[in-house]
Protein backbone atom coordinates (compact mmCIF):
# COMPACT_ATOMS: atom_id res chain seq x y z
CA UNK A 1 0.00 0.00 0.00
CA UNK A 2 2.69 2.43 1.18
CA UNK A 3 4.91 1.42 -2.09
CA UNK A 4 2.13 2.13 -4.20
CA UNK A 5 1.47 5.56 -2.84
CA UNK A 6 4.67 6.60 -3.61
CA UNK A 7 5.27 4.80 -6.77
CA UNK A 8 2.10 7.03 -7.59
CA UNK A 9 3.19 9.63 -6.14
CA UNK A 10 6.23 9.96 -7.75
CA UNK A 11 4.10 9.73 -11.20
CA UNK A 12 1.83 12.17 -10.71
CA UNK A 13 5.55 14.49 -10.01
CA UNK A 14 6.92 13.76 -12.97
CA UNK A 15 3.90 13.97 -15.25
CA UNK A 16 3.17 17.73 -13.59
CA UNK A 17 6.54 18.11 -14.40
CA UNK A 18 6.59 17.05 -17.88
CA UNK A 19 3.30 19.37 -18.60
CA UNK A 20 5.12 22.58 -17.27
CA UNK A 21 8.66 22.18 -18.41
CA UNK A 22 7.02 21.93 -21.81
CA UNK A 23 4.55 24.82 -21.49
CA UNK A 24 7.09 26.76 -20.31
CA UNK A 25 9.88 26.45 -22.51
CA UNK A 26 8.26 26.82 -25.69
CA UNK A 27 6.25 29.75 -24.83
CA UNK A 28 9.61 31.37 -23.52
CA UNK A 29 10.94 30.79 -27.40
CA UNK A 30 8.26 33.07 -28.39
CA UNK A 31 7.36 35.59 -25.95
CA UNK A 32 5.88 38.19 -28.59
CA UNK A 33 3.78 35.49 -29.83
CA UNK A 34 2.77 34.12 -26.68
CA UNK A 35 1.62 38.52 -25.89
CA UNK A 36 -0.61 38.15 -28.79
CA UNK A 37 -2.12 34.94 -27.43
CA UNK A 38 -2.70 36.68 -24.05
CA UNK A 39 -4.31 39.45 -25.71
CA UNK A 40 -6.48 37.58 -27.29
CA UNK A 41 -8.18 36.75 -24.35
CA UNK A 42 -9.24 40.27 -23.71
CA UNK A 43 -8.62 40.89 -20.69
CA UNK A 44 -5.61 43.17 -20.03
CA UNK A 45 -4.70 46.85 -21.38
CA UNK A 46 -2.36 46.45 -24.67
CA UNK A 47 1.51 46.87 -23.03
CA UNK A 48 0.55 44.75 -19.99
CA UNK A 49 0.07 41.31 -21.93
CA UNK A 50 3.67 41.90 -22.64
CA UNK A 51 4.10 41.45 -19.03
CA UNK A 52 2.34 38.36 -18.80
CA UNK A 53 4.22 36.96 -21.12
CA UNK A 54 7.43 37.53 -20.20
CA UNK A 55 6.88 36.40 -16.77
CA UNK A 56 4.73 33.57 -16.96
CA UNK A 57 6.41 30.92 -18.81
CA UNK A 58 9.47 31.33 -16.62
CA UNK A 59 7.25 30.80 -13.27
CA UNK A 60 6.15 27.31 -15.34
CA UNK A 61 9.50 26.52 -16.35
CA UNK A 62 10.60 26.84 -12.76
CA UNK A 63 7.48 25.49 -10.86
CA UNK A 64 8.55 22.24 -13.47
CA UNK A 65 12.55 21.74 -12.90
CA UNK A 66 11.58 21.40 -9.31
CA UNK A 67 8.91 19.07 -9.49
CA UNK A 68 11.25 17.25 -11.70
CA UNK A 69 14.21 17.31 -9.27
CA UNK A 70 11.84 16.68 -6.32
CA UNK A 71 12.58 19.77 -3.98
CA UNK A 72 10.02 22.29 -3.13
CA UNK A 73 7.53 19.56 -4.25
CA UNK A 74 4.48 21.23 -2.48
CA UNK A 75 5.43 25.38 -3.08
CA UNK A 76 5.45 24.38 -6.67
CA UNK A 77 2.24 22.38 -6.55
CA UNK A 78 0.52 25.48 -4.94
CA UNK A 79 1.76 27.81 -7.22
CA UNK A 80 0.88 25.32 -10.53
CA UNK A 81 -2.99 24.96 -8.20
CA UNK A 82 -2.89 28.79 -8.21
CA UNK A 83 -2.06 28.98 -11.85
CA UNK A 84 -4.25 26.69 -13.35
CA UNK A 85 -6.98 28.18 -11.26
CA UNK A 86 -6.50 31.83 -12.92
CA UNK A 87 -6.27 29.98 -16.70
CA UNK A 88 -9.93 28.29 -15.75
CA UNK A 89 -11.09 31.43 -15.00
CA UNK A 90 -9.64 33.04 -18.02
CA UNK A 91 -11.72 30.14 -20.60
CA UNK A 92 -14.40 30.43 -18.42
CA UNK A 93 -14.90 34.31 -19.06
CA UNK A 94 -13.85 33.31 -23.07
CA UNK A 95 -16.41 30.82 -23.36
CA UNK A 96 -18.63 33.22 -21.59
CA UNK A 97 -17.95 35.76 -24.22
CA UNK A 98 -18.08 33.32 -26.77
CA UNK A 99 -14.85 34.54 -28.38
CA UNK A 100 -13.27 31.95 -30.72
CA UNK A 101 -9.19 32.09 -29.75
CA UNK A 102 -6.81 29.48 -29.27
CA UNK A 103 -5.83 28.96 -25.67
CA UNK A 104 -1.69 29.44 -26.24
CA UNK A 105 -1.26 26.65 -23.45
CA UNK A 106 1.42 25.64 -25.07
CA UNK A 107 2.92 26.23 -28.80
CA UNK A 108 2.25 29.56 -29.08
CA UNK A 109 3.21 28.89 -32.78
CA UNK A 110 1.23 26.46 -33.38
CA UNK A 111 -2.23 27.17 -35.07
CA UNK A 112 -5.71 26.69 -33.55
CA UNK A 113 -4.94 23.18 -30.84
CA UNK A 114 -8.22 22.90 -28.40
CA UNK A 115 -11.21 24.70 -27.81
CA UNK A 116 -11.78 25.98 -24.88
CA UNK A 117 -13.99 23.55 -23.14
CA UNK A 118 -11.00 21.20 -24.45
CA UNK A 119 -8.67 23.11 -22.45
CA UNK A 120 -10.53 23.82 -19.81
CA UNK A 121 -10.91 19.79 -19.05
CA UNK A 122 -7.71 19.78 -19.38
CA UNK A 123 -7.01 22.16 -16.40
CA UNK A 124 -9.27 20.13 -14.29
CA UNK A 125 -7.37 16.86 -15.32
CA UNK A 126 -4.36 18.88 -13.86
CA UNK A 127 -5.58 20.14 -10.99
CA UNK A 128 -6.57 16.72 -9.71
CA UNK A 129 -3.03 15.80 -10.26
CA UNK A 130 -1.78 18.78 -8.25
CA UNK A 131 -4.50 17.34 -5.67
CA UNK A 132 -3.56 13.78 -5.37
CA UNK A 133 0.13 14.94 -5.58
CA UNK A 134 -0.03 17.07 -2.43
CA UNK A 135 -1.83 14.78 -0.58
CA UNK A 136 0.60 11.62 -1.48
CA UNK A 137 3.41 14.27 -0.60
CA UNK A 138 2.21 14.77 3.08
CA UNK A 139 0.96 11.59 3.54
CA UNK A 140 4.67 9.62 1.93
CA UNK A 141 6.43 12.55 4.20
CA UNK A 142 5.20 11.83 7.47
CA UNK A 143 7.32 10.33 9.47
CA UNK A 144 10.60 11.75 7.70
CA UNK A 145 12.71 13.90 9.15
CA UNK A 146 13.17 16.83 6.78
CA UNK A 147 10.80 16.82 3.72
CA UNK A 148 12.90 18.95 0.94
CA UNK B 1 -1.85 18.31 5.18
CA UNK B 2 -1.80 22.09 5.33
CA UNK B 3 -0.25 21.73 8.94
CA UNK B 4 3.53 23.34 7.07
CA UNK B 5 1.24 25.90 5.39
CA UNK B 6 3.46 28.27 7.23
CA UNK B 7 6.29 27.42 6.14
CA UNK B 8 5.08 26.32 2.37
CA UNK B 9 3.27 29.68 1.08
CA UNK B 10 6.84 31.82 1.41
CA UNK B 11 8.57 29.63 -0.28
CA UNK B 12 5.60 29.62 -2.81
CA UNK B 13 5.94 33.53 -2.94
CA UNK B 14 10.16 33.33 -3.24
CA UNK B 15 9.64 30.76 -5.90
CA UNK B 16 6.80 33.22 -8.11
CA UNK B 17 8.50 36.28 -7.33
CA UNK B 18 12.31 34.28 -8.83
CA UNK B 19 10.35 33.22 -11.87
CA UNK B 20 9.28 36.88 -12.41
CA UNK B 21 12.20 38.06 -12.00
CA UNK B 22 14.10 35.67 -14.41
CA UNK B 23 11.91 36.31 -17.20
CA UNK B 24 12.06 40.16 -16.57
CA UNK B 25 15.31 40.13 -16.62
CA UNK B 26 15.70 38.23 -19.61
CA UNK B 27 13.15 40.08 -21.58
CA UNK B 28 13.73 43.65 -19.93
CA UNK B 29 14.33 45.48 -23.37
CA UNK B 30 10.92 43.94 -24.49
CA UNK B 31 9.45 45.22 -21.64
CA UNK B 32 10.50 48.05 -21.94
CA UNK B 33 9.68 48.69 -25.36
CA UNK B 34 5.90 47.87 -24.78
CA UNK B 35 6.10 50.18 -22.54
CA UNK B 36 7.43 53.24 -24.09
CA UNK B 37 6.02 52.17 -27.01
CA UNK B 38 8.97 51.96 -28.87
CA UNK B 39 7.98 48.93 -30.09
CA UNK B 40 7.67 48.68 -33.94
CA UNK B 41 7.03 45.66 -35.96
CA UNK B 42 9.40 43.22 -37.44
CA UNK B 43 10.32 43.27 -40.89
CA UNK B 44 10.46 40.39 -42.67
CA UNK B 45 11.97 38.63 -45.66
CA UNK B 46 10.11 41.20 -47.72
CA UNK B 47 11.22 44.16 -46.25
CA UNK B 48 14.54 43.13 -46.43
CA UNK B 49 14.90 42.04 -49.82
CA UNK B 50 13.23 45.74 -50.80
CA UNK B 51 16.45 47.75 -50.54
CA UNK B 52 14.58 50.78 -50.16
CA UNK B 53 16.65 53.78 -48.52
CA UNK B 54 13.67 54.43 -45.93
CA UNK B 55 11.97 52.11 -44.09
CA UNK B 56 8.02 52.58 -43.04
CA UNK B 57 8.27 54.82 -39.68
CA UNK B 58 6.82 53.70 -36.67
CA UNK B 59 3.74 55.48 -35.21
CA UNK B 60 2.20 55.24 -31.44
CA UNK B 61 -0.88 54.91 -30.64
CA UNK B 62 -1.56 58.74 -29.77
CA UNK B 63 0.45 59.73 -33.29
CA UNK B 64 -2.29 57.45 -34.96
CA UNK B 65 -5.25 59.23 -33.16
CA UNK B 66 -3.76 62.42 -34.28
CA UNK B 67 -2.90 61.42 -37.84
CA UNK B 68 -6.36 59.74 -38.32
CA UNK B 69 -7.82 63.17 -37.17
CA UNK B 70 -5.64 64.83 -39.58
CA UNK B 71 -6.91 63.46 -42.21
CA UNK B 72 -4.67 60.23 -42.54
CA UNK B 73 -5.75 56.90 -44.12
CA UNK B 74 -5.41 54.43 -41.70
CA UNK B 75 -5.03 50.72 -44.20
CA UNK B 76 -5.69 47.14 -42.12
CA UNK B 77 -3.20 44.57 -43.50
CA UNK B 78 -5.17 41.55 -41.99
CA UNK B 79 -6.91 38.97 -43.69
CA UNK B 80 -11.10 40.10 -44.76
CA UNK B 81 -12.44 38.13 -41.94
CA UNK B 82 -10.54 39.71 -39.47
CA UNK B 83 -11.56 42.89 -41.23
CA UNK B 84 -15.00 41.81 -40.82
CA UNK B 85 -15.04 40.65 -37.30
CA UNK B 86 -13.54 44.16 -35.95
CA UNK B 87 -11.06 46.62 -37.46
CA UNK B 88 -10.21 50.67 -36.68
CA UNK B 89 -13.12 52.99 -37.18
CA UNK B 90 -12.75 54.18 -40.35
CA UNK B 91 -9.92 52.04 -41.89
CA UNK B 92 -9.57 50.76 -45.64
CA UNK B 93 -9.32 46.58 -45.78
CA UNK B 94 -6.12 45.66 -47.92
CA UNK B 95 -5.13 42.41 -46.70
CA UNK B 96 -1.32 41.11 -47.32
CA UNK B 97 -2.55 37.87 -48.34
CA UNK B 98 -3.94 39.34 -52.07
CA UNK B 99 -2.38 42.53 -51.90
CA UNK B 100 -1.63 41.83 -55.98
CA UNK B 101 -5.18 42.55 -56.43
CA UNK B 102 -5.98 45.41 -54.05
CA UNK B 103 -3.13 47.33 -54.17
CA UNK B 104 -3.40 48.88 -58.07
CA UNK B 105 -7.09 50.02 -57.03
CA UNK B 106 -5.86 51.64 -53.80
CA UNK B 107 -3.10 53.47 -55.56
CA UNK B 108 -5.72 54.95 -58.19
CA UNK B 109 -7.78 56.07 -55.78
CA UNK B 110 -5.64 57.66 -52.79
CA UNK B 111 -3.35 60.60 -54.15
CA UNK B 112 0.28 59.62 -53.07
CA UNK B 113 0.61 62.76 -50.84
CA UNK B 114 -1.91 61.26 -48.35
CA UNK B 115 -0.69 59.97 -44.94
CA UNK B 116 -1.03 56.37 -44.20
CA UNK B 117 -0.93 54.09 -41.47
CA UNK B 118 -1.08 50.23 -41.92
CA UNK B 119 -1.44 48.09 -38.73
CA UNK B 120 -2.29 44.36 -38.17
CA UNK B 121 -2.84 42.56 -35.27
CA UNK B 122 -0.67 43.91 -33.19
CA UNK B 123 2.41 41.48 -31.31
CA UNK B 124 4.85 41.55 -33.86
CA UNK B 125 2.77 40.75 -36.75
CA UNK B 126 4.90 41.32 -39.96
CA UNK B 127 1.71 42.41 -42.50
CA UNK B 128 1.83 45.89 -41.40
CA UNK B 129 5.51 46.45 -41.85
CA UNK B 130 5.49 44.81 -45.25
CA UNK B 131 2.30 46.80 -46.50
CA UNK B 132 4.12 49.36 -45.41
CA UNK B 133 7.08 48.81 -47.79
CA UNK B 134 4.64 48.03 -50.30
CA UNK B 135 3.18 51.73 -49.95
CA UNK B 136 6.60 53.34 -49.92
CA UNK B 137 7.80 51.08 -53.02
CA UNK B 138 4.18 51.91 -54.91
CA UNK B 139 4.88 55.68 -54.28
CA UNK B 140 3.54 56.81 -51.06
CA UNK B 141 5.77 59.34 -49.00
CA UNK B 142 4.31 59.67 -45.41
CA UNK B 143 4.02 55.27 -44.38
CA UNK B 144 3.35 54.41 -41.04
CA UNK B 145 3.35 51.20 -39.13
CA UNK B 146 1.18 51.03 -36.23
CA UNK B 147 2.68 48.17 -34.12
CA UNK B 148 -0.02 48.12 -31.56
CA UNK B 149 -2.36 47.74 -34.66
CA UNK B 150 -5.51 46.20 -33.55
CA UNK B 151 -5.52 44.90 -30.49
CA UNK B 152 -3.70 48.17 -28.99
CA UNK B 153 -6.53 50.56 -31.00
CA UNK B 154 -9.67 48.26 -29.22
CA UNK B 155 -7.94 47.84 -25.79
CA UNK B 156 -7.59 51.72 -25.43
CA UNK B 157 -11.29 52.16 -26.22
CA UNK B 158 -10.99 53.74 -29.48
CA UNK B 159 -13.49 53.60 -31.82
CA UNK B 160 -14.01 50.18 -33.81
CA UNK B 161 -16.02 49.33 -36.75
CA UNK B 162 -17.22 46.16 -38.14
CA UNK B 163 -19.19 43.18 -36.40
CA UNK B 164 -19.68 42.10 -33.36
CA UNK B 165 -16.40 39.67 -31.78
Amino acid sequence: MKRLEVWLYHLCRLILAAVFIYAGSVKMNDVVAFAGHVAAYQLLPYSSNYLVAVTLPYVEFLVGMLLLLNSRVRPALLTIGGMTLVFMLALVLVLLRDLNIDCGCFDPGGGQGVSAWGALLRDVGLMVLVVLCWWLRTRTSDGESAER
Amino acid sequence: MFADLKRILPETCVLIALGCLFGLTINHQLVLDAFSGRLTAQPSAIAEESGLAALPMPAMLDEVRQLVASGGIVVDARSPDLYTLGHISGAVSLPMAEIEVSLPDFVQQVAKERTIVTYCSGFGCPDSFDLGVLLLEAGYRDVRVFEGGFPEWRDAGLPVGGGEQ
